[in-house]
């Protein structure tokens, strides 16, 4: 390259001078005396090249990068340095859980649950859903732990480690400020629904929040908020108007629970009120599906930032039931004259469902969980009155009592937990008619079990409308038989009512999913036979086993010491593998009423 | 950047390769249980064929320790008791900032020249030869091990920016 600077700057090259377009060399310094025959010139004159030969220009990597920066505020709850653990593999029995309902006719999975059995399950994460725009909210989500760490460092106790897939539907449920949890019933909706608020009101996303339930499961959302929530300062709102108005405006109260007709009936009062909610769940949310309903119009109106249903049957008849449930979760999102596949694309951020064949494939497909019922007042009444006079009575026997007169209270007492004797009520009737409502609207097949053939003919009457079927020790074997090969194969006929005397041994009824023991046996053994009518080998999917139980009655009382014996007989048949599990004593049944033992001829 | 000290927040320091876009930096502080307090990420940085060739072999140093590493923590509010890494070219962010910089990798996977130790079930290489400074570090990620994997957040830092492309 003809570089003047580069030539004046070259050891043993001296420009002698640069003028214009050329520059001047002494030739010696770059000619030798062969280039030439005759003398060398002096000097050598170079013209410069006119043309420059392309320069390169690579840039250095000195700036700095553009950073984009999020904070995240500090979480005022303290966590606790508690120690990781594997997620839990999946238990025998399913979590004592508040189920909804059956599978709907149209499924939208929102997150697929089937994991290959030798996998370990992936933590539950929470994503942010579709309607979370802003970045640094999306982050938020995304940066956070799984959702496993997150319970476990933030110090909350619950009664039973949850399912990996349970922890997926918290996560689902969290982020979203519209959300269907469509799971199927059994799977454990309120459940989750109740962490997730929980887990919200513990972080300050939420400070009001509105459950709404059907009446009759008023007591068990108590229930199951006082089990999985146990901090939390729940009110009913109930009463007279008056007292409803003082409830509904309590201020510091984090959750309130109200059935649907009461917000039907204060809807005034609530906007009057100005009440507004973080967050409100619907269970049971189907019952919104009109939309012309006044349920639907009522629950809309409810001034609200979140709104979560919870149902097992989004969709009972026509695609225009989720439209009725949008108008509550999403507003404006779905329309009757869309087409259900645009409907279901139009879902798909919104609603998730799992049915038990898909997360439960590996598990024993029993799901066991134990309702407990409160008393209708009437009913609370008459049983108080029967117990304290039967207690009194047995007390002035003395010990003279016998195992007759304290079985005949027993059973006296069992019989007005089932119904009322004076008025015929029955907490227990009016919760499985509208679970098996459900049921039925899904075409599934259900198992009713009572010790006593009156108790069968009552339920039989008022469950006439899913072709209740009877089947006891009362009717002859044609009888009997007639009636499972109805059961078996007339979809009219949903609900089966069996004696255990009768229905509890031989009988192979595994195409039912959901077994009721309305009233509890004496001997757990039985009981199992009974449930294993239906779950046994070739039944089709899990099989539900719903038991009854009446709240502060003998009923509990009589579980609480088969539950104990059953606890040791476990401890003890994992060591010799005998099958059997103990009933009642007869000190076991003094000893409900705190009475003491008979004497030794009482006893005989 | 000044920043106060807080023993109990973490850093977690990686980068992202992206074929079409260049090399993102994320860099998430969290406290002791996990939990983000800051997230930092850097707009992707694309090298030309001729700067790889011009910077030969400095490259991956210059390009994740100064130009990626340095500038996300430089970024950060908060100074964590340890910055962890799970890219071994990140290290050489090591001369441009006073915080401790270490490389965790799944136990056994070897391959580092510096000492390690295991903590949670993860290989942590921590450099330098200060005894002292190496058993605070020890106890310090033996606590974040309590409740958290040490590998784990890394995953979160690269659905974060893969987020952030989406966005």
């Amino acid at each position: 390259m003809a570089d003047p600077a580069h030539a004046s700057q070259t050891p043993g090259l001296t420009i002698r001078s640069l003028r214009g377009d050329a520059f001047t060399l002494p030739a010696a310094q770059v000619l030798s005396r062969s280039d030439f025959h005759l003398a060398p010139p002096r000097s050598l004159r170079l013209p410069i090249a006119p043309m420059r030969a392309p320069v390169l220009q690579v840039g250095l990597l000195t700036s700095p990068p553009q950073v984009n920066s999020f904070s995240f505020p500090r979480s005022s709850v303290p966590a606790a340095l508690v120690p990781r653990r594997p997620r839990p593999a999946p238990e025998a029995v399913a979590p004592e859980t508040r189920a909804a309902a059956e599978p709907a006719t149209q499924t939208t999975q929102a997150s697929q649950q089937a994991t290959p059995p030798d996998a370990p399950p992936k933590p539950a994460r929470i994503v942010p859903p579709r309607d979370v725009v802003k970045l640094s909210e999306r982050f938020f989500f995304l940066l956070q732990p799984d959702l496993e760490t997150q319970l476990h460092t933030s110090q909350l106790d619950f009664p039973r480690t949850p399912f990996p897939f349970q922890l997926d539907g918290m996560a689902f449920l969290m982020p979203r400020h519209g959300a269907v949890l469509a799971d199927e019933m059994g799977l454990g909706k309120s459940m989750q629904a109740i962490s997730s608020l929980r887990l919200l009101l513990r972080s300050g996303g939420a400070r009001r929040v509105l459950v709404v339930c059907p009446k009759g499961l008023v007591s068990n959302w108590v229930r199951e908020l006082g089990d999985w929530a146990p901090e939390l300062l729940v009110t009913v709102v109930e009463g007279d108007p008056g007292r409803r108005r003082w409830l509904w405006s309590l201020p510091d109260v984090p959750v309130k629970l109200a059935n649907y007709e009461m917000v039907v009936r204060d809807r005034e009062m609530v906007a009057e009120l100005g009440l507004e909610f973080d967050l409100v769940v619907l269970d049971e949310a189907q019952r919104i599906k009109n939309s012309s309903s006044q349920t639907n119009v009522a629950v809309c109106e409810l001034k609200r930032k979140r709104s979560w249903a919870l149902t097992g049957t989004p969709v009972e008849n026509s695609a225009d039931d989720l439209v009725g449930l949008f108008e509550f979760v999403a507003p404006g999102h779905l329309h009757q004259r869309m087409s259900p596949r645009a409907m279901g694309s139009a879902v798909v951020d919104h609603v998730l469902r799992r049915t038990k064949d898909k997360v439960l494939k590996d598990l024993p497909p029993r799901l066991n969980r134990d309702k407990r019922i409160e008393l209708s007042a009437q009913q609370r009444e008459t049983y108080r009155r029967a117990e304290e006079e039967g207690v009194l009575r047995l007390a002035g026997m003395g010990r003279e009592a016998t195992i007759q007169n304290v079985f005949e209270l027993v059973l006296r007492l069992k019989q007005v937990c089932n119904f009322d004797t004076a008025t015929g009520d029955s907490a227990k009737l009016d919760c499985l008619e509208a679970e098996l409502d459900e049921i039925h609207s899904s075409g599934k097949k259900s198992l009713v079990f009572s010790q006593w053939v009156e108790t069968i003919g009552r339920l039989k009457t008022r469950l006439s409308r899913f072709g209740a079927l009877e089947y006891h020790g009362g009717m002859s074997t044609a009888a009997r038989d007639e009636a499972i090969r109805q059961f078996k194969h007339d979809p009219a006929h949903s609900v089966l009512l069996l004696s255990y005397g009768a229905g509890a041994v031989g009988l192979n009824l595994q195409f039912s999913q959901y077994v009721f023991l309305f009233d509890r046996w004496w001997n757990p053994a039985i009981e199992d036979q009974a449930i294993n009518r239906a779950h046994r080998i070739g039944a089709a999917g899990a099989v539900t086993v719903t038991r009854y139980l009446s709240v502060d009655t003998i009923e509990e009382r009589i579980d609480e010491v088969l539950r104990r014996k059953r606890d040791l007989s476990e401890l003890i048949l994992s060591e010799t593998g005998s099958p059997e599990a103990s009933g009642l004593t007869v000190h076991d049944l003094f000893a409900l009423f705190k009475l003491p033992p008979p004497t030794r001829a009482a006893a005989a | 950047m000044e920043a106060e000290i807080a023993d109990s927040t973490y850093g977690f320091l990686t980068a992202v390769e992206s074929a079409t876009h260049g090399l993102f930096g994320g860099y998430l502080l969290v406290d002791s249980v996990g939990r983000p307090l800051e997230f930092h990420c850097t707009a992707p940085v694309k090298v030309s064929r001729a700067q790889q060739i011009l910077y030969g072999t400095t490259l991956p140093g210059h390009l994740h320790g100064r130009q990626i590493g340095a500038t996300l923590l430089g970024e950060g509010t908060l100074a964590p008791a340890v910055v962890l890494t799970d890219l071994e070219a990140m290290l050489t962010v090591r001369p441009h900032t006073n915080l401790p910089v270490v490389l965790v990798r799944p136990a056994g996977a070897g391959g580092s020249a510096e000492a390690t130790f295991l903590v949670g079930g993860a290989s942590v290489s921590s450099g330098g030869s200060d005894a002292s400074l190496q058993e605070t570090l020890r106890q310090h990620l033996e606590t974040l091990a309590i409740t958290v994997d040490l590998s784990e957040p890394f995953g979160r830092i690269r659905a974060a920016i893969e987020e952030a492309q989406r966005h």
